[in-house]
């Protein structure tokens, strides 16, 4: 057999070359990329760093961790630890010092609840109590009308909290916090911090589905799916680089069936019962906490409403999707997102 | 053989060697990942083990509870037995597209599936 012609050797080159580009392709990715997983929160926390040498790594997760377990005894909603305490003081009627970082939180609690009109309510944490859902395993059956009757009539609400410098007190004692619909992303931000503090600006933090992205994934920005709320797979795809958190409520995450009937664990403030007609929000903001609050506010707000609450707390990217798949969004959001499955869609201004 | 052709034996050989690898190359190193091929199984804490779907096996992995047992089976991935009470993880059933994901919280363990070029960084929900 004669030897091969140059052309085929050209062609061996090529096919060695390919090989090698491709394995070093996939080499790459894994090599740059840190990824970690820690239990907190009472959910699973992903976290990703890009380019980050293993050792300020594992000491960046390391403090993450301590962080969020400390967030998590502090603000839990309904086991002993510094949130337990002070609904004690503010059921007693007595006042409780507070510390920077309490007063911080509480405070921008306040205020995104006064920008959601109340929709986004921490301090109704008797009704949440009410329905069951303090609870590791919330079953029903659900509250007699009456007894929520009697919650509403004493509008327990954030604007009762009465902040004298460190000092807080309260002249409404029903008023019980549950800062479930915003602790996430509270820790999230505090999370991003730590990370921004050790230099790392390239980052994803994920908690139990809601995340927060810093940088990107070197060349090219991070890409982040929704999922459907109903079946398996992504709803929509995005792109991020800078600094943006992606916060989606839905009305399928924590529920109970009694007698055939779902109960799901966003309460509506105003009829004291579990909201209906949306499946989810998704709403996009620099800051988590305020991405979580809008998130759940705009679920309680519903199709009709949703556009007036997220103006009123600065959000120009969000997606509402109703019990029939009908996806809304604001233009902002509308431009940001591709929808990976044929929907029917609405763009609605803001 | 005619000597005047200017392709020998060896070229027909290595060109079709070629041309039959490439699909495979192809599929293997630039696939769009929508079919998961790697499962990521994370015990929290501890760094992840990656599991090919391709062969069909059963993996025990331990957490804190005990054992939870998972199974690889056609390209696709479930956990069969977990400690834990409410048995969530088993009743999610098989992942097998890319960023499915199944977890049992009480046990610490977690299966994401992930594309040899997954679309995404992270996923919302």
């Amino acid at each position: 057999m004669r030897k091969p012609s140059p052309l085929a050797i050209i062609l061996i080159i090529c096919l060695i070359t390919g090989l090698i580009s491709a394995c070093s392709r996939s080499d790459n990715r894994t090599e740059k990329l840190h990824q970690s997983q820690l239990l907190a929160l009472g959910t699973l926390i992903d976290i990703s760093l890009w380019d980050v040498e293993d050792t300020l790594a594992s000491q960046a997760i390391h403090d993450i961790d301590t962080r969020l377990h400390e967030l998590h005894h502090d603000w839990h909603s309904w086991q002993a630890g510094r949130l337990h305490d002070i609904n004690t003081a503010l059921a007693q009627g007595q006042a409780i010092e507070l510390d920077d970082v309490e007063l911080a939180l509480l405070q921008q609690a306040q205020q995104l609840a006064a920008q959601s009109q109340q929709l986004f309510n921490p301090a109704i944490g008797r009704l949440i109590s009410l329905w069951g859902f303090h609870s590791d395993n919330p079953e029903g059956p659900p509250p007699e009308a009456h007894a929520i009757q009697k919650l509403l009539t004493q509008q327990p609400r954030m604007s009762d909290l009465i902040f004298s410098n460190h000092t807080l007190r309260s002249n409404n004692n029903t008023v019980q916090l549950d800062v479930g619909a915003f602790a996430k992303g509270y820790a999230i931000d505090q999370a991003i911090a730590i990370l921004q503090n050790q230099g790392i600006n390239n980052a994803i933090v994920n908690a139990g589905g809601d995340l927060r992205a810093i940088g990107r994934h070197g060349q090219r920005p991070w890409r982040i799916g929704i999922r459907h709320p109903q079946q398996a797979g992504i709803i929509a795809a995005l792109e991020i680089q800078g600094n943006e958190s992606v916060f989606t409520s839905g009305n399928y995450e924590r529920f109970y069936q009694y007698k055939g009937q779902r109960y799901h664990h966003i309460i509506d403030p105003r009829s004291g019962y579990p909201g209906s007609n949306t499946l989810s929000v998704t709403v996009i903001h620099a800051n988590a906490a305020t991405a979580d609050a809008a998130a759940t506010a705009l679920l309680i707000a519903g199709p009709q409403h949703w556009r007036d609450i997220a103006r009123q707390m600065g959000i120009d990217q969000a997606m509402l999707i109703d019990q029939q798949l009908t996806v809304y969004m604001t233009p902002a959001m509308a431009q940001r997102v591709q929808l990976k499955q044929n929907l029917k869609s609405i763009i609605e201004e803001t | 053989m005619n000597k005047t052709s200017i392709v020998t034996r060896a070229d027909i050989i290595i060109i079709s060697i070629a041309i039959l690898i490439l699909p495979w190359l192809y599929l293997h190193f630039w696939g769009d990942g929508s079919q998961g091929e790697i499962a990521r199984i994370q015990v929290a804490n501890q760094t992840p083990r990656l599991i090919p779907l391709h062969r069909s096996q059963r993996y025990p992995i331990d957490g804190p509870l005990g054992t939870s047992i998972i199974e690889v089976q056609n390209g696709r991935i479930r956990f069969i037995e977990s400690p834990c009470r409410n048995k969530l993880c088993i009743h999610s059933g098989w992942l097998q597209r890319d960023a499915e994901f199944a977890a049992c919280l009480p046990n610490l363990i977690s299966i994401t599936i992930a594309g040899r070029n997954p679309r995404f960084d992270s996923i919302n929900f």
